[in-house]
């Protein structure tokens, strides 16, 4: 590729080897006219509000949102934060649904994956039909839910009533002990298909004739996928493990719609709660403070994200 | 020779196994998968009356599609505001596709192609954005809303859709760019063509399927996004399909199968697009993720 005649003519200007910074950026002015509309939009909507959310966190702000009234007040909203009981068991709550979530969404995506590898009749309606929860909204996937899951008139209750499995309906999001993993179970539900196709795609790089070759040497199933398979998908599986978590850290809508976090704030994650402490009780400055914790926590985990992204992306790179 | 076929066949029987177990599985998701889609759907199909039952009509005794027929009646108080709603969403979502693909195209072409200075600190930024959920923004952007007018109109809904569309857009583009060779811009250079018109005309007619896919993707997006316009759109007249069919849901008397209708009819739309468009929603998807 280095070869190509003509790709000189890419550079606009032949490049010495050594060379200042502002005439590598002057000789690059027109590639910057590409991307100025995204970065111009992007300034607005997201720079801005980093910067302000970390200016209000720093701040006591009046709950009718006058900004002219509002006061320093240092580190204040980050104390409150840190020193409450309920940050603890919210945070906790968020791990949990985070972590349960993730994994079970990325086991069962990996089971369909394996399973829906080989061609069969009816492969592809059948994938298709998988998909849907993924497809379709979280706000009608929350409602359905809460009526599947009612406590007076709900399928789930009644189907396990008519297996003779329970005698009487289970409550199960109006109750402290069961609402936050009777989310987690439509969570997956509403996940589970993402990491099937990023595995499916990530199923057809494996070599078939290395499999093959395992399965003449005689290994087993469980070997060949073990040994061969999985070494494989490692780079697709830690793409799709790192952003289900970031998906589900960053939930809002199915705890919000169905429970609203409660009750008594056991299904509440850190989402919910900071909309609930800014747009339910004004205490903005708490909230900001909130919001620059979990920004910074975001940050960790994007550094992995965006390695594992641009993992080879500037060895492809071109002219 | 019997040796050879036995060891062939106990090996067949054990790969069928697995098979087996693997058919079995599939049957047990799909039954998860679609059992809520077809409540859903049985659940609309009845009066409330009907619905309010212990144990359940598996099937309604009446089916009626007079829930359907309440939701697309113009001269109803309901059928007038879904049907807003539902204007609503096509508006905003149709918008905020067409922006995000003008503006990443050129974006997601020179993040590909072009190596110029502070690129890789640039890409890094677009990615970080979609690691972060909305609510970090929403009371800075529910401030900036508020200062620019634009509280209880859609621009402010376009305007931050745009946050987390043109990130994925950028992303999901760049990827089919990079699988396009450069050797065809390289080809058309040296025939005389400025290094717009090698993009312009060679590069974006080949790129159609990941325009394709990036806007499936851009609108089912904005279709479905809640959180921004739960905040920032208080007027029935402007609410989006998510937040207008709260509606049908109070604490006390929730008319559980007007809701199931209305949330059967949001889902329509982006299930049809998905399912007609599918090979080229899945690949965009996986091209940036898998490296063949």
């Amino acid at each position: 590729m280095s070869t190509v005649p003509g790709q000189a003519i890419f550079r606009d200007v032949p490049e010495p080897r050594r060379i200042g910074l502002s005439q590598k950026v002057w000789n690059s002015r027109f590639d910057y006219l590409y991307v100025a509309p995204a970065l111009i939009v992007m300034l607005i909507v997201i720079g801005y509000p980093i910067y302000y959310t970390i200016e209000l966190s720093f701040f006591n702000t009046p709950a009718s949102l006058a900004l002219s009234a509002k006061q320093f007040n240092g580190l204040d909203n980050y104390v409150t934060i840190l020193t409450s009981p309920v940050f603890w068991k919210v945070t906790w709550q968020t791990v949990l649904w985070t972590v349960l979530s993730t994994f079970f969404a990325f086991m069962i995506g990996l089971g369909a994956a394996l399973a829906l590898h080989r061609e069969f009749a009816g492969r592809g309606v059948l994938r298709a039909l998988l998909l849907i929860p993924w497809v379709v909204s979280a706000v009608a996937a929350s409602y359905v839910w809460k009526w599947l899951y009612h406590s007076d008139f709900g399928a789930i209750s009644a189907m396990l009533t008519q297996v003779g499995w329970i005698d009487k309906p289970i409550n199960f999001i109006d109750n402290t002990n069961t609402s936050l993993y009777a989310l987690i179970v439509v969570n997956v539900w509403k996940e589970f298909s993402f990491a099937m196709i990023m595995l499916m795609a990530g199923l057809q790089t494996v070599p078939d004739t290395l499999l093959r070759a395992a399965q003449v040497d005689g290994a087993s199933p469980w070997q060949r996928f073990w040994h061969v398979t999985f070494p494989h998908l490692q780079g697709v599986s830690m793409v799709t493990l790192l952003l289900l978590a970031v998906q589900n850290f960053n939930s809002f809508i199915i705890p919000w719609i169905m429970t609203g976090g409660g009750p008594a704030g056991s299904s509440d994650i850190w989402i919910t709660h900071i909309y609930q402490l800014a747009f339910g009780r004004q205490r903005w400055g708490v909230a900001s403070a909130y919001a620059v914790i979990l920004f910074i926590v975001m940050m960790v985990l994007g550094y992995f994200y965006v390695r594992a992204l641009t993992k080879g992306d500037d060895a492809r790179a071109a002219g | 020779m019997t040796m050879e076929l036995s060891a062939g066949a106990a090996k067949r029987r054990g790969a069928g196994g697995w098979r087996w177990s693997g058919r079995i599985f599939l049957l047990l998701l799909l039954g998860f998968t679609v059992m809520p889609m077809i409540w859903m759907f049985i659940t609309s199909l009845k009066t409330g009356f009907a619905a309010m039952q212990y144990p359940p009509q598996w099937w309604p005794a009446e089916p009626t599609l007079e829930n359907y027929w309440r939701l697309i009646d113009p001269s109803g108080n309901v059928g007038r505001d879904f049907i807003q709603y539902f204007w609503n969403s096509i508006w905003v979502s149709t918008l905020t596709t067409i922006l995000a693909v003008v503006v990443a195209v050129p974006a997601a072409y020179a993040f590909s192609r072009f190596r110029f200075p502070g690129r890789n600190f640039l890409f890094f930024a677009v990615l970080l954005r979609n690691m972060f959920p909305a609510v970090v923004f929403l009371v800075p952007l529910f401030i900036l809303m508020k200062a620019l007018g634009l509280v209880n109109t859609h621009g402010s809904l376009i305007l931050t859709y745009l946050t987390f569309g043109l990130p994925l857009a950028i992303w999901l583009l760049k990827g089919f760019y990079d699988n396009i060779p450069v050797q065809l811009e390289q080809a058309a250079r040296i025939d005389g063509a400025t290094r717009f018109q090698a993009f312009f005309l060679i590069v974006m007619p080949l790129s159609t399927p990941g325009i394709i896919a990036t806007s499936i993707y851009s609108f089912i997006g904005a279709w479905n996004e809640y959180i921004y316009a739960y905040t920032f759109l208080t007027r029935h007249d402007q609410m989006t399909l998510p937040v207008g069919i709260q509606r049908f849901f109070s604490e006390n008397a929730t008319d559980w199968p007007g809701l199931m209708a209305a949330t059967f009819m949001m889902s329509i739309p982006v299930v049809v697009l998905f399912l007609v468009l599918q090979r080229y929603f899945v690949r965009a998807l996986t091209e940036g993720a898998v490296k063949h």
